[in-house]
């Protein structure tokens, strides 16, 4: 499944450098990263930790501005805007899936899965918790709407949280190590979860140490030292 | 799930989570606004009260007497008496007094009771109140009529308080018939010293005492001015009518109650003044309070902030949210001041029998400075929240 030639990539990075300063002497992250993603495509970003995919996944998520290089997400530079205009491209345009799921613990998980939909605030309350009932049926949670995360098992929640990430149908579902607090039983469970999205047209980047679970992509990029190891990726 | 009945309960909840720690700072909240509510009470309330008793001894009134102090003998005599009620103007009512005392046998013992001479207008420039019966008239004053009346302390060490009929009072070997028992308007301006009416007193027509009685000066002159506008005028024009006469005028005390009431009204205004910095200083500690249970809360719920931010929650949503809460924190104080600062003056003065009056003011003014007070401190929180590095946030621990 070969991107089109002429349809502009979802992700484009061009030379993203950024250093840490840690007393003083700046530690690199990332050495110039060049790199693409197209519309539809499953790529997997492994590396080693300390390889800088960390960095990379804050910064193609908009959670980190401060870098140097350019982005462009879906044709958008996106480098030097503001952060209420980041908060905003994040919210319609980036579904994040963490590690530690990242529910809010005082909230049902229809609630958190709705989070978003509100925060967008181009939409009706109702519709908002009509449209994140929809995504938690879909992950086979339509059952446990009223239930807080900690009321749930560990693959439930992390469930609940990719419902939450797709409900403002966002273009681009970012991934972060999205299977290392589960079991081999779980981490099945929510890597098909993810092949079935990614049949489904997703466009998804995830990022895992995890061999098995890059296995799952479509593609891999091996990162090491904050550079891709193949040049451009 | 409204989206602000969310907010609410994501509010109402983050407090929840440290009850403890926001009953303590409502409660420094409350301290704060009942101390505005008492404040802002005592200068509104407690002033009025003031102004209302000093202007019950009689409106708009002038009073002038001789002091005795001096070379020369600084008494009113009864040609300066003619001489002011035909030159002094402005004056709508006019009443000497003389002041005499006799003996009287109170239950077995011979009591001194001051006995006043004046006219039937002193009623009215003195704002007195018939308890029983009236007050002498003109016509009396004029024929010199044996007719007195008498203070309700009298009355009730003399009769023990019961009904007059046909009651006959033996004052200088005559008998005086008492028609009336009077208290006067504002009876606490007996304390403040300047009050011949008040006590053991039987006032008597003018004419009656000027014959019957020892007494040779006029002890003091009421003089009430048209309107508070001629006040200065009755002042100025009684000083010209003395100077006239030759008289050392630094020996006569010439006086309107303005003078008590600008002395009352800077003194309560400097009062007030002086409370409420004590008032906003508690208010400024409870704020400080909600500012820094706000800080802690900030930094506690780093990475629920974060996990918002990432989610694309702009910066009002977080600023709405942690203002939200301070303000609940603060508005919950004052409630609960207000309450304190309404209940514990009408207790007191349950207890104690005395109305103690409350500012309905006081208590618009208490609310919207602990909305205030909220919002101000719960600003630095807040913005502290909504400017998190998301990054750092997120993985916090």
């Amino acid at each position: 499944m070969s991107p089109l030639a002429d349809s502009e990539p979802l992700i484009q990075l061009s030379a993203v450098s950024k250093s840490y300063g840690r007393d003083g002497v700046p530690v690199p992250a990332l050495r110039g990263v060049d790199m693409e993603v197209q519309h539809g495509e499953f790529t997997a970003v492994m590396g080693p930790s300390g390889s800088g995919k960390s960095t990379l996944l804050h910064i193609v998520g908009l959670l980190d501005a401060d870098y140097e290089g350019s982005y462009h997400l879906d044709g958008e530079l996106t480098t030097g805007r503001s952060r209420e205009e980041l908060s905003l491209l994040r919210n319609r345009s980036i579904g994040f899936v963490f590690q530690q799921f990242h529910l809010l613990p005082q909230l049902s998980i229809l609630e958190n899965a709705a989070l978003p939909a509100l925060y967008s605030r181009t939409l009706a309350p109702a519709e908002c918790e009509e449209r994140a009932r929809l995504r938690l049926e879909e992950v086979d949670l339509g059952h446990r709407l009223g239930h807080r995360p900690n009321e749930l098992s560990s693959g439930q929640r992390q469930r609940a949280a990719i419902a939450r990430a797709l409900v403002n149908e966002p273009p681009l579902l970012l991934a972060d190590e999205p299977t290392g607090a589960l079991d081999s039983k779980t981490m099945r469970e929510i890597l098909e979860l993810f092949a079935q999205l990614h049949a489904n047209g997703a466009t998804i980047v995830l990022i895992t140490h995890d061999r098995e679970v890059a296995a799952a992509a479509q593609r891999v990029v091996h990162f090491r030292d904050g550079q891709t190891l193949d040049g451009v990726a | 799930m409204a989206w602000h009945n969310l907010l609410f309960r994501l509010a109402w909840e983050g407090l929840q989570g440290q009850r403890g720690r926001s009953l303590l700072t409502m409660l420094a909240m409350g301290i704060g606004t009942a101390s505005v509510v008492v404040v802002v009470s005592i200068g509104l309330v407690g002033r009025d009260y003031v102004v209302s008793l000093i202007e019950g001894v009689g409106s708009n009134l002038v009073f002038a007497y001789g002091t005795g102090i001096g070379p020369n003998p600084t008494e009113l005599s009864f040609e300066d008496l003619d001489l002011l009620r035909e030159r002094v103007r402005g004056v709508s009512a006019l009443a000497p007094v003389l002041d005499d005392a006799a003996t009287v046998p109170i239950d077995g013992e011979p009591r001194v009771v001051a006995v006043l001479g004046s006219t039937a207008s002193y009623y009215q420039v003195r704002n007195l109140r018939m308890l029983q019966g009236r007050f002498f008239s003109d016509l009396e004053d004029r024929n010199f009529a044996k007719v007195c009346v008498i203070s309700k302390e009298l009355h009730r060490d003399l009769y023990g308080g019961r009904e007059l009929h046909d009651t006959y009072l033996r004052l200088f070997d005559l008998r005086f018939r008492v028609i009336g028992v009077y208290r006067e308007g504002v009876e606490s301006a007996a304390a403040l010293e300047k009050s011949e009416a008040a006590g053991l007193v039987a006032i008597v027509p003018f004419w009656t005492l000027k014959h019957v009685g020892n007494t040779r000066t006029v002890d003091v002159v009421y003089m009430q001015a048209e309107s508070p506008e001629t006040v200065p005028t009755v002042v100025a024009d009684t000083k010209d009518v003395l100077i006239s006469q030759y008289r050392n005028i630094d020996g006569y005390t010439i006086e309107s109650l303005d003078t008590y009431l600008v002395l009352v009204k800077q003194v309560s205004d400097a009062i007030t003044l002086g409370l409420m910095a004590i008032a906003g200083v508690s208010l400024l500690v409870a704020g400080i309070g909600v500012m820094n249970i706000m800080l802690v809360t900030v930094t506690e719920r780093t990475r629920d902030i974060g996990i918002r931010l990432a989610l694309g929650a702009g910066r009002r949503d977080i600023l709405l949210q942690f203002l939200l809460e301070a303000s609940i924190l603060s508005l919950a104080g004052g409630v609960f001041g207000v309450g304190l600062g309404v209940g514990l003056p009408i207790w007191i003065g349950f207890i104690n029998d005395v109305p103690i009056p409350v500012s309905g003011v006081s208590v618009v003014v208490a609310f919207g400075v602990s909305m205030l007070v909220g919002v101000f401190f719960g600003l630095y929180p807040a913005r502290k929240a909504a400017d998190m590095n998301i990054v750092e946030s997120l993985s916090y621990e």
